[in-house]
């Protein structure tokens, strides 16, 4: 066997030292086969992967109670997939994966390791990825599925390309894959981020990471009191998704909600928004009960500690509504758990502007059109918001996330001429 | 300013004598009081029940009166009497990098807790001091830092013991021979046991069974608190557990109490009928976890306690962590008055914290 650390395309199957592998539960692939032989971006073989993981979990019943499994799966079809490569891909450019990809997946959003795996594979690389040590009904269906196609005889090809592994905190472990990793995708936040980056990578290692983010969602009142009631109804549908959907503690749920428009005309929207929202959170939403005691814990704090809080009013536990008075100095502080919503009463969106950095990363609008807003971020000159998506899309993953083009970041473009 | 000075006849509060309208009269009288005190004198307090819109209704029956969540004393340092009028502060046991409650007693909430307490627990032992044996070892006792809510418990406790004795070896296995001296020494008395639920079980009751031995504790009366939690996790129901501590011990008069380091002194304790009652000092509500709407007898929901004690921080009404269910008032088959609940367990994933927070494997 060769040595790990420059393996060459012939030979490329990586060894595992016994600790690594014994420190390791393997959830899906084959260790022994695993290797770091590229091929192209968007390869057709990958592409007929995904979409057969896509079928397996649709077919699955268990997943039909699981909307971000299903969310997934609906991504991973073969259509969607070639309508992804014709947007993104520049034609006549070659792209090859970089080799291996060690992905670290989140354990707020328990789907993400499936768009990482995606992502990685469809760039080009072998991927292996680590899921969160919880166990969760959408890993355990998806990874299901994944194995299941993985052992039809024509998906061998992805055989060697990817491994699927959850191990306890294991500093050695990460300090492994890491070490002879072409590329790393971290998902987790600021912490998970700086972990990894104390681990020694190739020179030419590339890294593509999640840090916290922040997101916030704009209304126009005047466009919620127009809506006919069908019209309210999916409004609420929508905040229910990008609220609710994750326990609002995805990067892109939004916490703030800034109203812009005159007080009076906010107050009315306010009260015919609200009401119908908690309706359908009512009907939906089944948080367990230690999350909403945390929620109003939380609510409790905010109340003694931030000045800028006027009051919370509270529709039972299903949602609060903390009023600012003002936004400030540091509005990316205010965050809610399981439905807790920051409001604010804006004059303009260019209000917001002073307070957006680097931290700010999906805006959800509803009552705007998209030229007032890609002026409105082109005009400021914002360090941050990398998504300005409508109301109800604050959750669709996609190959363009936190103002990565990850496909294209995790390939390397091979200049022919 | 309101009047931060208790009224004195709270202590002479006819303990488990109240009918309900009675009790509630007072009992609504001295939680407007509370919650004005802690209105003018705490800050966040104030803050809190002003900006949630507790406010706004005004208090008409016990189930008005503002809550704090008990695990925001993990988060705000909340007090209601200048820096220098506190004489001790309590803490509750925080699992590994968690905060622990940390609570603020002047005075007057710490000579009230040892009243009511008194109070309390005297109704079940009786008047006298007795002889404790304890069912711990030594070294919890005297360290304050590792186990403090073992500490205070059996620090609180040794107040109704006249000649205190350790059931236990530093390595938390029983001493028989102390155990048998101690015996020989109260022969015909009373003698008040006093140790954490899972402690007297696991490390008396399970280790004289393994030993194949039995104490003859026929005159003890074991008062044990701490929660279920680790009990229900092994199937061990209440019944079984007073059955196997009678057939290794011989004690027959158990009584469980309920409470939490944030409202020392105020507990709930378990009648020879097997309900926990709530004494005068403090009542009981039970609310639904999706609204916290006053739920009625028999439906489970996140339990509330009322203290009339917490005059030096704002912990006159909180909601506990735990679940639970009310099962009458004022008709236990025991003939004290008041609220009797059941206890079912702690909220799942909550944070472990408090008393149940002993030996971890």
């Amino acid at each position: 066997m060769g040595a790990l650390s420059k393996p060459k395309s012939e030979d490329a199957v990586t060894l595992l030292p016994i600790d690594i592998e014994k420190a390791m539960q393997v959830l899906a692939g084959d260790p022994s086969r695993l290797n770091n032989r590229p091929v192209v971006a968007w390869d057709s073989e990958r592409v007929a992967f995904l979409s057969a993981v896509s079928k397996a979990i649709l077919a699955d019943p268990d997943a039909r109670k699981l909307p971000d499994a299903v969310t997934f799966a609906y991504w991973a079809r073969k259509g969607n997939l070639a309508a992804i490569e014709t947007r993104t891909r520049v034609a006549g450019r070659v792209s090859m994966g970089l080799g291996l990809v060690f992905h670290v997946s989140p354990s707020n959003a328990p789907v993400n390791f499936a768009f990482s795996m995606a992502f990685g594979l469809l760039a080009g690389n072998s991927c292996v990825i680590r899921l969160p040590s919880a166990e969760t009904a959408t890993a355990t269906i998806i990874v299901r599925a994944v194995r299941h196609v993985l052992a039809q005889p024509e998906h061998e090809g992805i055989r060697g390309a990817l491994l699927l592994v959850r191990y306890a905190r294991d500093d050695e472990v990460n300090r492994f894959w890491t070490g002879i990793a072409d590329g790393r995708v971290v998902w987790g936040g600021d912490e998970t981020v700086r972990q990894f980056r104390r681990y020694p990578a190739p020179p030419r290692a590339r890294e593509v990471s999640f840090a916290d983010r922040y997101s916030l969602c704009t209304l126009r009142p005047i466009a919620v009191l127009e809506l006919d009631d069908a019209g309210l109804k999916a409004l609420c549908s929508g905040l229910y998704n990008d609220i609710y959907l994750m326990d609002q503690a995805a990067c892109s749920s939004p916490q703030l909600v800034a109203w812009v428009g005159d007080a009076e005309t906010v107050g009315r929207a306010q009260d015919r928004l609200w009401p119908a929202l908690v309706s359908q959170v009512k009907e939906r939403y089944d948080a367990p009960p230690i999350r909403l005691m945390d929620k109003f814990v939380r609510a409790c704090e905010s109340a003694a500690t931030n000045a800028a809080v006027h009051h919370i009013q509270r529709h039972g536990n299903l949602l609060y509504r903390v009023a600012l008075e003002t936004l400030g100095p540091n509005p990316e502080r205010c965050r809610g758990i399981a439905g807790t919503v920051h409001e604010v009463v804006l004059t303009s969106l260019d209000d917001l502007a002073p307070f957006i950095n680097e931290i700010y990363q999906t805006l959800t609008y509803f009552g705007y059109g998209r030229e007032e807003l890609t002026t409105f971020v082109q005009r400021h000159g914002l360090r941050g918001i990398d998504r300005i998506v409508p109301v109800g899309r604050a959750l669709d993953m996609d190959v363009i996330w936190d103002g990565y083009e990850i496909v294209t970041g995790l390939s390397r473009t091979v200049d022919i001429r | 300013m309101p009047d931060s000075t208790y009224r004195p006849d709270v202590t002479a509060w006819p303990n488990f004598g109240w009918e309900r309208a009675a009790k509630d009269a007072a009992l609504l009288a001295e939680m407007r009081r509370l919650t004005n005190w802690h209105r003018s004198a705490c800050p966040p307090y104030r803050a809190i029940i002003e900006k949630l819109g507790f406010a706004d209704a005004g208090i008409e029956r016990l189930e008005d009166v503002p809550f704090l969540p008990v695990r925001l004393f993990k988060h705000l340092t909340l007090r209601s009497v200048p820096e220098d009028a506190i004489v001790k502060t309590m803490t509750s046991s925080g699992t590994s990098g968690q905060n622990p409650s940390r609570i603020y007693l002047d005075k007057v909430t710490a000579g009230l807790q040892v009243k009511v307490l008194a109070r309390i627990v005297t109704e079940f032992i009786g008047p006298k001091r007795l002889p404790m044996l304890v069912v711990d070892c030594k070294a919890t006792a005297s360290d304050r830092y590792r186990f403090s809510a073992r500490a205070a418990g059996i620090l609180g406790f040794s107040m109704f013991g006249s000649d205190i004795e350790y059931a236990l070896d530093d390595d938390m296995s029983p001493n028989m021979s102390r155990i048998q001296a101690f015996l020989e020494k109260h022969a015909g008395t009373d003698i008040l046991v006093f140790g954490f639920t899972l402690i007297v079980w696991r490390n008396l009751v399970l280790a004289l069974e393994e030993a194949g031995e039995t104490v003859g504790l026929q005159t003890g009366i074991l008062v044990h608190g701490g929660g279920w939690k680790q009990l229900l996790a092994q199937a061990v129901m209440p019944e079984e557990y007073r059955a196997r501590i009678a057939r290794a011990t011989g004690i027959t008069r158990i009584h469980n109490y309920y409470g939490m380091v944030e409202q020392t002194g105020s507990i709930l304790m378990e009648c020879e009928a097997g309900r926990l009652h709530a004494p005068a000092w403090s009542d009981v509500l039970i609310r639904a976890p999706v609204d916290f709407s006053p739920l009625p007898a028999g439906q489970p929901g996140l339990i509330q306690l009322l203290s009339v004690i917490p005059h030096s921080y704002p912990g006159h009404a909180l909601l506990s962590e735990d679940i639970g269910e009310m099962i009458g008032v004022d008709d236990c088959p025991c003939g004290r008055m008041g609220k009797t609940v059941k206890i079912h367990g702690r909220l799942e994933q909550a944070e472990i914290r408090g008393c149940s927070d002993t030996l971890t494997d």
